[in-house]
């Protein structure tokens, strides 16, 4: 049985070049030849050279300067970090942001402000404005975080932010506001080109492992002279901004997926091709499919293709898939931790169904259009199973 | 490359009947003549039960069912109609979601309370055949 894996944007696979570059820095430290980046002496001086050549490539990819990042433990914390920074003040989110910034926001924010989203999944801009205004005018000399993910984990859409950071200058500039803009794109970044100077963000969180590096890396931009609160104190390390020992050995391989992302970004136009031949196959054999991700509606990344299959629960329907050596993901209740639908697909459709029956495919640079054709042979008999199982019946579109 | 599959939460009996159902009515579930039926859960919740019975001599003859769900919840429902086949009708009204969990082995603890509720969709259904039987 052939293993396709369709839920990289769940974790990418560890790149080989990560892994090598992994194996040789932690060889060095088993040699004797680094030591801790912080000390002054030649193997610690080593070490900092490690992680000042890994700081430089992957600023790179998102187009910032070096001392511009921030090393954390992963998108989560950094994400963490900005919303603690801004304890107390309102705090504007989008109602699709991943649960580290919904429920961070939601604890620190007075008050969170949660922007609705249209059933494509993008925000609504008129609504961001109109408060935003609103709380500029209530709170005049009040800092006010806005946090947007640049593109969402389960549909795909790309928000957009180059507008919401128009919005915020303007207003920075009419009401000599403190606004600060901030941007999730723990999921674009390696899948589009993201540049913080074109999107004229202050903060923006990206992640090693969705790139193909390590997991427990992470990475936080945060511009010149926007506030900034650690979350970790102790040491001097991160320039005084996050304390502990930097860990030199996933910083590297996290460098090597960031230089495998850059040189890889050309072949996505292939990816989404591959992409939309499934969507299409899937609208060909399962009439009863319907389409979350918003292709040719709105903005969306090339590699995500999230679809609900009316009647047929995602658990159900993600469990037969991987019988048959196949995985994805489900936005299901049954699938989540807390048994609650998924909040992005309640956010654009309010329709628990829908929610309950999404699968999401996130297709890797490796995934074929056989991969595709295997994956169209059984599909439909699984979804056809469990809708025969099913209490409900399904609809065509 | 290939991968060893099925390394899943679930007991081996759960994988069981949710892969191989036992009892379940194919296709529409109104050509299946039944003497009572119930139904509990909703899609909202992302679980549904109906479950039909055929009542003879004050035992259940046969049962079939449907569920929207899980597999968790079609694995319960699986095995709730194994155990119900054949026992009378009061045996088969104290069936409880613990007989149910303990047939299958186990399941996950978030899982209990959301998935396992056909014994009380078969609660419902003995209580439609005693009304229709008065």
């Amino acid at each position: 049985m052939k293993f396709i894996y369709l839920d990289h944007s769940a974790t990418e696979p560890l790149l080989k070049e990560s892994e090598e570059e992994i194996v040789r820095v932690m060889k060095l430290s088993h040699e004797q030849k680094i030591g801790n980046p912080s000390s002054l002496h030649t193997t610690g001086s080593t070490a900092k050279e490690l992680m000042n050549e890994a700081r430089s490539e992957i600023a790179t990819l998102i187009e910032a300067r070096p001392l511009e990042l921030i090393f954390t433990s992963g998108g989560c914390e950094s994400n963490n970090t900005v919303t603690n920074t801004f304890r107390g003040c309102p705090i504007f989110i989008s109602s699709i942001e991943h649960p580290s910034i919904l429920n961070s926001a939601g604890t620190y924010g007075s008050p969170c402000v949660k922007i609705p989203v249209n059933s494509n999944g993008v925000i609504n801009i008129d609504f961001f404005s109109e408060n935003l205004e609103k709380t500029i005018k209530e709170n005049p000399k009040q800092k006010i975080l806005v946090s947007i993910m640049l593109a969402n984990n389960e549909s795909g859409t790309i928000e957009p932010i180059r507008e919401v950071s128009d919005i915020i200058k303007e207003f920075n500039k009419r009401y000599k506001a403190r606004i600060f803009l901030h941007t999730d794109a723990t999921q674009a970044v390696g899948k589009i080109s993201v540049s913080v100077k074109d999107l004229g963000v202050n903060y923006m969180t990206f992640t090693s492992h969705k790139l193909g590096g390590p997991v427990g890396i992470g990475a936080l931009y945060v511009k010149p002279g926007s506030p900034f609160a650690p979350l970790i104190y102790g040491g001097a390390q991160e320039n005084k901004r996050r304390a502990g020992t930097s860990n030199v050995v996933l910083a590297s391989g996290f460098k090597e997926a960031a230089k495998h992302a850059k040189n890889s970004l050309s072949r996505y136009p292939e990816v989404e091709k591959i992409r939309n031949y499934l969507n299409s196959e899937i609208a060909r054999l399962i009439p009863t499919a319907k389409l979350i991700t918003p292709i040719n509606k709105a903005p969306c990344l090339p590699n995500i293709l999230n679809i609900a299959f009316p009647s047929a629960e995602g658990e159900s329907t993600q469990l037969y898939l991987d019988l048959e050596g196949i995985e994805v993901s489900t936005g299901s209740a049954c699938a989540s931790g807390d048994l609650e639908p998924s909040h992005v697909l309640m956010a654009m459709y309010h329709d628990a169904e829908v929610a309950h029956g999404s699968v999401r495919f996130s297709i890797g640079l490796e995934t074929t259009k056989n991969d595709i054709d295997i994956l169209m042979k059984k599909l439909p008999p699984i979804v056809k199973r469990i809708q025969d199982l099913s209490t409900l019946t399904p609809k065509e579109n | 490359m290939t991968k060893e599959p099925f390394s899943w939460a679930y007991t081996d009996i759960v994988k069981d009947h949710f892969l191989n159902p036992r009892n379940f009515i194919m296709g529409d579930e109104s050509k299946w003549k039944a003497d009572g039926q119930g139904i509990v859960g909703n899609p909202i919740c992302g679980d549904q039960m109906l479950v039909k019975i055929r009542v003879k001599n004050g035992k259940i003859s046969d049962i079939g069912w449907k569920t929207y769900g899980c597999a968790s919840a079609i694995a319960s429902t699986s095995a709730l109609s194994e155990l119900a086949k054949g026992r009378t009708l009061e045996e088969a009204d104290h069936i409880t979601a613990k007989e149910i969990c303990d047939f299958l082995g186990g399941l996950p603890e978030h899982k209990f309370h959301c998935s396992v509720l056909g014994h009380q969709a078969l609660h419902k259904a003995i209580k439609d055949y005693l009304k229709k039987a008065k």
